[in-house]
């Protein structure tokens, strides 16, 4: 067996030959461009910007709507993952033996994060808070775009996947005041059920599905949505929000004017 | 800097790389550098609101109920984003209730429930659709004033109106006639839903049309001496119709009759005023108006309340006739005189309204007659741009022809013209008000 002394010849016989052949590393040099690039990106200045246009300024503190919906769901989503370590999605009823009143394992573990572990009551404090802010700025960038028009030709496609993130962001409200199973969860748990029943032909079976059960008793409904609102819909409203910066990336900003 | 030298190092003469990156690009528009410029603005606002929420939750921590249970005892309202939904299941009662298709597989049951989903269901359908109903361009919220209207009618007052009902039992609990029926009956909170979104929607459309600089008087004559008529009947048929006030309202007579004036007053001057006065005077009229009705209408109500048990429990009594009406005798004044004010107000900053669209594409300076006469404009660059930067392209105010071959050519429909004249008409007022010598 020959070699030639040359690392590049000798690909196959040596260990960093063995890592070289199958992570290359010239493309990473492309990848450092990249970032380059990025670093050194500017933004293009804006209609306004470029003609000195000082008369419309009320509306740019509109146009940071959007950006504050996402860093709250950053926010949520930090503070999510740690409530998630001490919260137990069991809604089932049970007694408590010493004063023999009806509790639930859910409510007992908000009773622990809120009394028992070290800044619980913050992290939950914070989570409850970030989900007002981003549902009211999901809202409100909602009534920006519509009465500035921002959602015609060519963004309508943007518009609709902005009217189902605003319908994930209140699934996301309505699961989040059912996971802690108190008289809220209940009332709403109910409230929601008979909804669902409510619609023609697959009711009882759409409530089946979303609650596990057609009425709140079990309280399986508590562990069902708590899987709704820790997997399907950040899975869903994560792809969907970087579809929809995406689009905005691609087809620009619809300015004030 | 540290990029920099990598990139002299490295990058720079590689095949396959560029010399040049970032500003000295010829292909980039210049502009805010990503970095640090937009980065650090954009962490000042995120760190504003991180520090809204720890404050947030520090002062304010989210309520924990007693334990879920099978008896629910209290009023359940849900958090604030799903109060309209809330409502318009409540409401839902009020429509018909049947079944069709009975016995089939596809039965379907209209109950109020289903109702509500239906209700819930209308401003999703909305929203969906809107981008394929709404194929006009403007963007402003002025220039499409049906579309702005009809928005702050719909998502912002709609809402509101059923987010409200949602909590009837609250206000019907919480604000009661000494005899302990409900203020706000049923009825009243339900026309919610009608009445304060149809005038909202008409009074932003009018005010809309009023800053694109409509003439609104067409407009301003119905709406406000309709609704006066109407509060007008109302508060007759009240007063005069007997056995319409009950035994216990009947001693309060006098002091209804006053809470009628106050609020029939500023109506009845609004309506002279859209109706017989020059602008300018109908706009003071109608601002006094409102604003003196409204402190003697605080000045009443505290007094009432304030002064003696028994004249509160008489204002109370007032309030039960007034309360009831209220879509009728409480907002038509207000939104009556408020859009009369809306429709006959001076429009603001004329000037940079009708010029600021411009984005400099040229075309009025192309065809426009005077500036190849004259000497200044050659090397301008158009005129409503150059107009609105307040540098004149040889077609200073009193040069301009006024033909309009400018507006005929304006992809953004600027009236060039028009703002010419406009500024004609003020340097004359001006005149005529220095007793007709130049400035």
């Amino acid at each position: 067996m020959s070699t030639t002394g040359d690392i590049r010849e000798d690909t196959e016989r040596s260990i960093f030959g063995w890592i070289k052949s199958r992570f290359p590393t010239v493309p990473y040099a492309d990848l450092t461009r990249v970032v380059l690039e990025t670093d050194q990106r500017q933004l293009p200045r804006s209609h306004a910007e470029k003609y000195e246009l000082k008369t419309i300024w009320y509306w740019y503190p509109l146009y940071c709507l959007g950006g504050i919906a996402f860093v709250a769901f950053v926010i949520l989503t930090i503070t999510g993952i740690l409530l998630g370590f001490f919260y137990v999605p069991d809604g089932r009823l049970e007694l408590n033996p010493t004063t023999s009143d009806l509790t639930n394992p859910a409510w007992n573990s908000m009773l622990v994060i809120m009394n028992e572990i070290p800044f619980g009551f913050i992290v939950r404090g914070m989570h409850h808070w970030a989900a007002h802010i981003m549902i009211a700025a999901v809202f409100l960038h909602m009534c920006r775009v519509y009465f500035t028009g921002a959602y015609k030709k060519p963004r309508e496609l943007n518009w609709l996947l902005g009217v189902i993130l605003m319908l994930i962001t209140i699934m996301f409200g309505y699961s989040g005041y059912l996971l802690p199973a108190n008289n809220l969860s209940e009332g709403a748990a109910n409230i929601g059920i008979n909804m669902t029943r409510a619609s023609p032909v697959i009711g009882d079976q759409l409530a089946r599905l979303l609650f596990g059960d057609i009425n709140t008793l079990t309280g399986v409904y508590i562990l069902r949505w708590y899987w709704i609102h820790v997997f399907i819909l950040p899975l869903l409203g994560t792809a969907l929000m970087i579809l929809h910066m995406g689009l905005v990336w691609l087809q620009g900003v619809a300015e004030p004017h | 800097m540290e990029i920099e030298h990598v990139k002299g190092k490295i990058m720079e003469g590689m095949p396959g790389f560029p010399r040049q990156y970032g500003p000295v690009r010829s292909d980039h528009q210049p502009g805010i550098p990503f970095f640090p410029q937009e980065t650090a603005r954009d962490f000042v606002l995120i760190f504003l609101l991180v520090a809204i929420m720890f404050f947030l939750s520090a002062v304010v921590t989210p309520f924990l109920g007693p334990a879920r249970s099978p008896q629910i005892s209290e009023l359940i309202v849900p958090d604030w984003y799903l109060l309209f939904s809330w409502g318009l299941l409540k409401v839902a009662d009020i429509f018909p209730q049947f079944t069709i298709g009975a016995g089939t597989p596809l039965k379907t049951e209209f109950s109020a429930a289903f109702w509500g989903d239906l209700l819930s269901g209308i401003p999703v359908i909305f929203l969906l659709v809107l981008p394929f109903i709404d194929r006009g361009r403007e963007a402003r919220p002025a220039k499409a004033p049906v579309r702005s209207a009809f928005g702050v009618a719909f998502l912002l007052a709609w809402s509101f109106t059923a987010s409200l009902y949602s909590i009837r039992e609250v206000v019907a609990q919480r604000w009661q006639t000494p005899n302990g029926s409900p203020l706000i009956d049923d009825i009243a909170m339900k026309w919610f839903f009608v009445i304060p979104p149809v005038l909202v929607g008409l009074t932003s459309y009018i005010g809309l049309r009023r800053l694109g600089f409509a003439p609104m008087r067409r407009w301003l004559v119905p709406y406000v001496v309709g609704l006066t008529a109407i509060v007008e009947i109302q508060a007759a048929a009240i007063l005069l119709i007997p056995g319409w006030l009950g035994p216990q309202v009947r001693p309060y007579v006098v002091e209804l009759g006053v809470f009628f004036l106050v609020l029939l007053a500023p109506m009845l001057v609004s309506s002279v005023a859209v109706f017989a006065m020059t602008e300018s005077k109908a706009r003071k009229w109608i601002v006094r108006s409102g604003v003196a009705s409204l402190l003697v209408f605080a000045a009443l109500t505290a007094g009432l309340w304030f002064s003696s048990t028994a004249n509160r429990v008489g204002f109370v009594w007032v309030l039960s006739v007034l309360e009831p009406s209220m879509n009728t005798l409480l907002l038509f004044p207000i939104f009556a005189v408020v859009t009369a004010y809306l429709g006959v107000r001076r429009p603001y900053s004329t000037y940079e309204y009708l010029l600021n669209e411009c984005y400099q594409c040229g075309k009025c300076h192309t065809v426009c007659p005077v500036t190849k006469v004259e000497d200044d404009a050659l090397g301008g660059l158009n005129l409503v741009y150059n107009t609105f930067k307040k540098q004149h392209d040889g077609v200073p105010l009193w040069t301009c022809l006024a033909c309009d071959a400018c507006s005929a050519v304006c992809p953004l429909d600027i009236q060039y013209s028009d703002y010419i004249l406009e500024e004609r008409s003020k340097v004359h007022a001006r005149m005529a008000a220095d007793g007709g010598s130049r400035e």
